[in-house]
């Protein structure tokens, strides 16, 4: 039936476009971060005036940075590694956002927590004011409620949520979006 | 200096061990991950272990592999290094150990200088912090949890910031241009701000400080 096939296709394409931008962010670790960062030492033992290796070896420490810049904007490593928590508290603290965050340890796949990450960022840099974000893991849902916010930033919830057959609620209070795990 | 090392990356692996060859260091045993190198380091101890953080057993097989090594040869020196500066990371080291420990930029070790330099302060007892991640913390505090920072003057600010990266009270005097009594003046209001009382040692209220400094930046961990 293609009725009942459309949101699960959908879905499970949105799953894969999480796993596969999960998978990019490790090549580039593995394959060119360890290449270019090799080079940084390589240049170390090189008999050659000291501050002509200095400059190249600012070149390769600023082609990292963005390297790693980069790498953050596709699945920043700490999502995958230590989850929302720590991924949302180093986000807020790079970009001062004031924000209390409230985040359960819990972990419920790539899709979910990628999604509900940059749907937050998004959230973050639109802030205006003090915001409170909690997130609770709910059976196979990970539950995301935003206080503070522009009610109009549901979208932006519902925009991730939706493919991966989530929902947003708003109400006077908060913007809740729900994440569906795996 | 006696040194092993584990990291996944052949090519970074070759380039530092050639670095620490060039810096007269005796590389024992190099390998490609953490169980390996434990395997190969229990006969025999070392001054100081450089461990990836982000290599097997996954995902940050450095960290597990360092704490296990902690608990079985407490004399070595570990020096983590990585691809990523992230304050998160730093808690979880500071939670392995608070002496004898460092944690560096992969790319900012490249000279025989800084490597050595950084391998001999880990050897001798240090805390070794890259200086960027010590210093992103106290530039952009975030403000709902900076209240416990934000009770410090500007001046202990920088001696905070400046312990974070594991310096010397001679050294934060020497950095700031104030004499060693004024720097222990300094020292002793920031414990005073941070509720740490002198029950604990001298080194231990410093490293409970950076802590205590660290984690408001970061926020809480459940």
């Amino acid at each position: 039936m293609t009725t009942a096939d459309g949101p699960t296709r959908r879905r499970d394409v949105r799953r894969e476009h999480w796993t596969r931008r999960r998978q990019l962010e490790r090549r580039l670790h593995d394959g060119a971060a360890v290449r270019i960062s090799s080079l940084a030492l390589r240049l170390g033992v090189l008999d050659a005036p000291r501050e002509q290796i200095e400059a190249l070896q600012d070149e390769v420490a600023a082609a990292l940075d963005e390297l790693r810049a980069v790498a953050a904007g596709i699945y920043p490593p700490l999502l995958h590694e230590a989850g929302l928590g720590p991924a949302l508290a180093e986000r807020a603290r790079a970009t001062g956002v004031d924000v209390a965050l409230d985040v359960a340890d819990d972990r419920c796949g790539p899709a979910a927590e990628g999604a509900a990450y940059f749907a937050l960022v998004e959230v973050l840099a639109a802030a205006r004011g003090p915001l409170a974000v909690t997130v609770r893991r709910d059976g196979a849902t990970l539950v995301v409620a935003v206080a503070g916010a522009d009610p109009g930033l549901a979208a932006v919830l519902a925009d991730e949520a939706g493919p991966l057959g989530g929902d947003v609620a708003v109400t006077a209070a908060e913007i809740v979006g729900r994440f569906p795990c795996g | 200096m006696r040194v092993a090392l584990a990291e996944d990356g052949a090519l970074f692996r070759q380039g530092l061990v050639m670095l620490l060859e060039a810096a007269g260091h005796e590389v024992v045993a190099v390998e490609p991950g953490g169980d390996e190198l434990l395997r190969a380091l229990a006969g025999r101890p070392v001054d100081v272990a450089v461990l990836d953080i982000r290599m097997p057993p996954e995902p940050d097989g450095g960290l597990v592999t360092a704490e296990r090594l902690r608990a079985s040869h407490p004399d070595t020196g570990l020096l983590f290094l990585s691809h990523y500066a992230e304050s998160h990371y730093l808690v979880r080291i500071l939670e392995i150990g608070t002496e004898r420990i460092g944690y560096r930029l992969k790319e900012k070790v490249g000279s025989v200088d800084v490597l050595s330099d950084t391998l001999t302060r880990i050897a001798e007892g240090e805390i070794v912090i890259e200086p960027v991640l010590a210093r992103r913390l106290v530039e952009k505090p975030r403000t709902d949890r900076a209240n416990v920072v934000a009770a410090l003057s500007e001046r202990e600010r920088d001696v905070v910031r400046l312990m974070a990266e594991g310096r010397s009270n001679g050294a934060i005097a020497g950095e700031l241009f104030v004499s060693g009594k004024a720097v222990e003046k300094h020292i002793a209001s920031i414990f005073d701000k941070f509720g740490l009382h002198a029950d604990a040692t001298e080194s231990n209220r410093r490293v409970l400080a950076v802590l205590t400094y660290l984690r408001s930046q970061q926020g809480e961990r459940s």
